[in-house]
């Protein structure tokens, strides 16, 4: 699912999320300056001493975060703490949030995950847990008429930037051959992008669920992100976690993990409770949130300790790779000044902890 | 033309607004130099400096920022606003001396112009995108609404201010019907439409940033919604710094010409 930005809920609120983000950037030094409050130590919690409080950015995305937040099990399982939910609507504002030391786990996409590892941003955050590899939420459809990749040359190609969804486009151009500049690629919200397709603006868009929906029904979908998957350009969307929170209440973020590999496990022994608890956060039916749900790649705890993804400790996994390559591509969109070396990435995925949980 | 103060009042001034400027910039460099909060958040003069030079095209690949350096980002914008505020100056004023000349269209029109005044752009953006597509329309729209108001409002007060002895003077000396407005009335308000203008083109201007947020590259404010998303502070900050330098540059141009269309405001 998105990167940069949250589900498309309407216009307006992707409007307000745009001035909250520029008043984010003008209280950042705000922020920063009470980060002094730290979650102090509470006693009680699990026989240690747990944290005061446990602060997380979730986004609004059909994966197991909503069940573990709509079923409460993070609030029973860790008592003496007080668990704090804020909504975002893009990585970027988590990546701000966790540099301002206001969050201590958020959701982001793999590329700004990517970015956040990078210069000059440099976060001192890990990557314990994949909550969802995106898969056919996420697509390039084409008006009908358009058979392949390649003959989008000289066309108009519309999605949202610094997304998982422009890199896939962008990957996918590649694996096909079709040079950037050989079609005019532009920038619009999910929203704007059903309005331009509507009215016949743009000939294709890569993007998510629901407009993807929209624009499956009258176009063909040439590529998802879960064919790029397969060809090594994986998308997903990742937690972080604070690497002072991590190496201060590793039990609470062993708590977190196992919650949350709970909600994967529940999507496949209880469809209709996973599906049930997801459409109360999104506001959908249960019908519907069960067709998002399907369409993402959930992993629980012992397969995202696969080679694959996360990996085992002294064996980081192949996510690293994905990171790096997500940066090298930023590299040569200009957003970042150079691809830090594939260590920095492998030394940021979190397996230790993964292995602690398991 | 009249200049209000002596030379050597100007220089000073001048000089006191440098050293204005130079001290923020020093108080900028310190904080962003003793890295109290990240750079993220306080990009230092230099590697602001630093993008300037790069985007602008004088260093580097001289591919700027989204494939456009800052001088097509910054006309971009510029042709937008003078576009919009062209169809909106010219729209308010004629909008305005009706409303200020014909009291049945002041009861009709009034409310409108108050209730599209008091809009935000934010509000309304996503239906000028459904009505008129994501290309320059929707944007030249949007700067058309927000230049439209402060120049329609002006106008109807100061048409509506002017004195009815000079109509009945241009009467009595054989004006028509058809000449007043444009003989009497219009030279008359033209301070108060000038300020009007003025008001508006800033209202434009506040506005780009908005009317950029869709499809906006190239663009200034499509530029520092493309770098604020990648957390590239630099550019944003270099992104208001250059909409607020050409802001000042406008409304002087406009002050400059206020004195030069209207040399007897304030002296009546």
């Amino acid at each position: 699912m998105k990167i940069e930005k949250g589900i498309p809920v309407s216009p307006a609120i992707h409007r307000r999320g745009l001035l909250l983000g520029a008043l984010g950037l003008a209280a950042a030094p705000l922020l920063a300056a009470c980060a002094d409050d730290e979650p102090a130590a509470a006693p009680g919690a699990s026989g240690a001493a747990g944290p005061k409080q446990l602060r997380i950015g979730y986004q609004l995305i059909p994966n197991g975060d909503l069940i573990v937040k709509d079923q409460g099990w993070l609030e029973a399982a860790l008592p003496g703490t007080k668990v704090v939910w804020s909504k975002f609507d893009s990585g970027g504002d988590v990546n701000t949030a966790i540099i301002a030391g206001a969050i201590d786990i958020g959701l982001a996409g793999s590329s700004p995950v990517a970015r956040g590892l990078a210069a000059p941003l440099n976060i001192p955050y890990a990557v314990p847990w994949i909550f969802d590899v995106i898969g056919d939420n996420e697509a390039l459809v084409v008006k009908p008429g358009i058979d392949s990749v390649a003959a989008l040359a000289g066309k108009k190609v519309a999605t949202p930037f610094a997304s998982t969804s422009h890199y896939s486009l962008l990957a996918a151009l590649a694996a096909a051959g079709v040079p950037e500049s050989g079609l005019k690629i532009i920038d619009l919200e999910p929203p704007e992008i059903q309005a331009a397709w509507q009215r016949g603006d743009i000939d294709g868009a890569y993007v998510w669920t629901p407009v993807l929906a929209e624009l499956r029904k009258q176009g063909k979908v040439l590529v998802t992100s879960r064919d790029l998957a397969g060809q090594g350009k994986l998308t997903a969307d990742l937690a972080v976690v604070r690497k002072d929170f991590l190496a201060q209440y590793p039990a609470a973020v062993k708590t977190w993990l196992r919650q949350q590999d709970r909600a994967v496990k529940l999507t496949r022994s209880d469809k209709a409770a996973a599906a049930a608890s997801i459409g109360k956060q999104l506001n959908l039916s249960p019908d519907e949130a069960a067709a998002q749900l399907a369409e993402l790649v959930l992993l629980d705890l012992s397969e995202q300790a696969g080679a694959d993804y996360l990996g085992k400790p002294g064996a980081p996994g192949k996510l690293a790779e994905n990171l790096h390559s997500a940066a090298e591509f930023l590299t040569a969109q200009k957003k970042l000044t150079g691809a830090p070396d594939l260590a920095v990435y492998q030394s940021a995925l979190a397996v230790q902890a993964l292995a602690d949980a398991a | 033309m009249h200049d209000p103060l002596p030379f050597r009042d100007r220089l000073r001034a001048a000089g006191l607004r440098f050293a204005a400027v130079a001290g923020a910039v020093a108080v900028w460099w310190a904080v962003a130099r003793a890295q109290i909060w990240p750079p993220v958040f306080v990009p230092s003069p230099g590697s602001v400096w630093h993008q300037f030079l790069a985007t602008s095209g004088l260093t580097g690949d001289g591919d700027g920022w989204a494939g456009y350096t800052l001088g097509e980002h910054l006309l971009a914008s510029l042709r937008r606003m003078a576009i919009g505020c062209a169809y909106g100056v010219g729209g308010g004023i004629v909008l305005g001396l009706l409303i200020g000349l014909v009291p049945v269209l002041d009861t009709v029109l009034g409310p409108v112009v108050t209730f599209v005044r008091t809009l935000p752009p934010l509000a309304y953006l996503s239906l000028l995108v459904i009505w008129f597509g994501i290309d320059e329309s929707p944007k030249v729209w949007l700067l058309l609404l927000a230049a439209l108001p402060p120049v329609a409002v002006a106008t109807a007060d100061a048409v509506r201010a002017v004195p009815a002895d000079y109509v009945y003077a241009a009467r009595s000396l054989g004006a028509g019907r058809a000449q007043i407005p444009w003989r009497i009335v219009l030279p008359a308000a033209a301070p108060e439409i000038l300020t009007g203008i003025r008001v508006a083109v800033g209202v434009a201007y506040t506005t780009v940033v908005a009317a950029e947020t869709v499809n906006g590259v190239p663009g200034i404010g499509g530029m520092i919604r493309d770098a604020q998303r990648y957390n590239q502070t630099d550019v944003v900050v270099l992104g208001i710094i250059l909409i607020g330098l050409s802001g000042l540059f406008f409304d002087a141009l406009l002050r400059y010409a206020q004195r030069r269309l209207t040399p007897w405001r304030g002296r009546a």
